[in-house]
């Protein structure tokens, strides 16, 4: 479905000094600098797959969701979505996907949310009952039904984000882009638009790249993850398999009748947090069993679980080795 | 419903979102009137002015008034918003979707300008009636229909030329200043403020050539009768030549421009 080979972004900046001279000095003379912001990524999805497009801020994400939709050209490489070149902007092309940026805003300011909708309906030619059912559906479903006639602008930022991807799915896309969906949201409503993007990739089998730096958002809604750190892909697998690249390690944590001595407790693990009572140990993955069985053995402990390092401390990791290594 | 359409029609329900801002469109349009009403009596109290200008007092009054007026219908204000689409990547929502950027905008500008033009023109009937009964215009139901047929290719018109001016963003990034100058740099070449031949037959021919007098002499020259049928002809054909040639200008700038867009903001 979505093919990309070697895409490369380059931007040409310049760099202010500080203050009111640093401004003069620009006015006479301005040296231009270009980096790459995105530097030879190769990767493709499936049909129906929803990937997880992961990087620290400045790492090329959005600049690849927007080659990937046409808004931007590519210094070098190539890329298909659907068949279509993105750049080349045909609008055969547009009517098949659909791009939402957290951080932008498609909606008319100064009008309610449902004339933009129905301007979409006229954009993307969408027939009046399917259009009538698709803002019925999925207003419901976002529970954003009784706001479509307010002004967008009086609308909070959560309902604003509905309002934003529910006008981009009004033509039914069978490729959508999300750029951040949930930034800036409380959490009631970014597991809202979560359990609604999970629904509606189930259903309608659509298929998406997102990004997002809640890991949340990633691990409910991808299998895969793509990962590129300053412009360079640096993972493309399972996103369950991210923490083989932390050593395979998983977390125990201990509840204990009493505190017990650090001391005892570092011949059974690195220890990560310890809390009074509660303890949180690092262990290897294949020595889990043996290590579990020695401490309830010898230490005085009521209850214990075993958790998965944390994704994000897995991910931060794969970005350390990343920016070390350059 | 085509989506061009939709964008007019969503244009006039923009404009009349804000009640009080429509509504002082009218004092907007009394308040130059007044005002160059004030100046030109004083100015042709006190000096020969109509051997200066070659106006009388009651022609020069008719064509300001009507000038300012036009001036205020072909106002534009879109490139505003061009401006910020292309500096702080406003323009991925158009880009993404199957509609001509060019085409949205100038049906947008339409439709919020559709309620105001409305009250303008009411205003204008008032100033048409009084340069009629008052200061003895001449006005035929034809040389009427002219001035409405010139008064909507001049917004055509003012359209493509601030239009290209707002592409210009794509090189300079802030051209926010520039509309300021361009705005009364136009006002005045284009005759809104007073007939660009008071300055003499050279400078008339000169704006007779360029593109500006289109934009609000020439429909004030219909309607006050200072033109022949043959040349508002030619007017026509001027103005028609010009639309085009900022039209073609705008599709080459767009197409450059775009290869410069950076899209900023994610």
């Amino acid at each position: 479905m979505i093919k990309v080979e070697h895409l490369s972004k380059q931007f040409a900046y310049y760099k202010k000094g500080i203050g009111l001279q640093g401004s003069l000095h620009n006015l006479f003379r301005r040296e231009t600098l270009t980096k790459d912001a995105v530097s030879d990524v190769s990767f493709s999805v499936e049909k129906g797959e929803i990937v997880g497009l992961l990087g620290p801020n400045g790492a090329g994400k959005t600049t690849t969701l927007k080659m990937l939709s046409g808004i931007l050209y590519p210094t070098s490489g190539s890329a298909t979505v659907d068949g279509f070149v993105p750049w080349e902007r045909k609008n055969e092309f547009k009517r098949r996907f659909s791009i939402v940026m957290g951080q932008k805003n498609q909606l008319w300011w100064d009008l309610p949310a449902s004339d933009s909708f129905y301007l979409n309906k006229c954009i993307f030619g969408v027939e009046d009952a399917a259009y009538r059912r698709t803002v019925e559906e999925l207003s419901e479903l976002l529970e954003v039904r009784e706001l479509m006639h307010v002004q967008v602008r009086r609308l909070s930022l959560g309902e604003r984000m509905k309002m934003e991807i529910l006008a981009a799915l009004i033509h039914r896309p069978d490729i959508l882009f999300l750029d951040e969906p949930t930034i800036g949201l409380d959490i009631l409503s970014q597991q809202k638009i979560r359990d609604f993007l999970h629904y509606y990739n189930e259903k309608e089998k659509t298929t998406v790249i997102l990004t997002s730096h809640y890991m949340r958002d990633i691990e409910a809604l991808c299998k895969r993850a793509v990962i590129i750190s300053s412009g360079q892909l640096v993972y493309d697998g399972e996103l369950a398999a991210i923490n083989h690249l932390m050593g395979d390690k998983k977390l125990l944590t201990l509840k204990a009748a009493q505190p017990i001595a650090a001391d005892r407790l570092v011949t059974f693990g690195k220890i990560r947090e310890q809390n009074g009572t509660e303890t949180v140990l690092e262990v290897p993955k294949e020595s889990l069993k043996q290590t579990a069985s020695a401490i309830l053995a010898s230490l005085p402990v009521e209850d214990f679980t075993v958790t998965e390092v944390p994704l994000e401390e897995s991910i931060a990791h794969i970005f350390k080795k990343e920016v070390a290594g350059l | 419903m085509n989506p061009y359409r939709c964008v007019f029609r969503m244009g006039i329900e923009k404009s009349l979102e804000y009640r009080v801002n429509f509504l002082l469109t009218l004092l907007s349009a009394v308040f130059p009137i007044v005002i160059q009403t004030f100046l030109w009596n004083y100015l042709y109290g006190n000096a020969d002015a109509a051997a200066l200008f070659g106006y009388s007092h009651d022609q020069i009054l008719v064509y300001t008034l009507l000038a300012t007026l036009v001036s205020q219908l072909v106002h534009t204000g879109f490139e505003y918003q061009v401006n910020e689409d292309i500096k702080n990547g406003g323009l991925n929502k158009y880009l993404v979707r199957p509609v001509t950027y060019r085409y949205y905008q100038l049906c947008s500008f339409f439709g919020e300008k559709m309620p105001q033009l409305f009250l303008l023109l009411i205003v204008a009937t008032g100033l048409v009636g009084f340069s009629v009964l008052v200061l003895g215009l001449g006005l035929t139901p034809l040389r009427i229909l002219a001035f409405v047929g010139s008064l909507l290719l001049a917004l055509l018109l003012n359209f493509f030329l601030f239009y290209c001016v707002a592409l210009l963003s794509f090189w300079l990034t802030d051209v926010n200043l520039l509309f300021g100058t361009v705005s009364v740099v136009l006002v005045v070449v284009s005759g809104g403020v007073f007939p660009m031949d008071i300055f003499g037959e050279k400078i008339a021919l000169l704006f007779r050539i360029l593109p500006f007098g289109y934009t609000t002499q020439f429909c004030v020259n219909i309607i006050n009768g200072k033109l022949d049928w043959g040349q508002v002809g030619t007017g026509f054909c001027c103005q028609l030549f010009w639309i085009a040639a900022f039209a073609l200008l705008t599709f080459w700038m767009w197409r450059r421009g775009l290869k410069r867009y950076v899209a900023v903001g994610g």
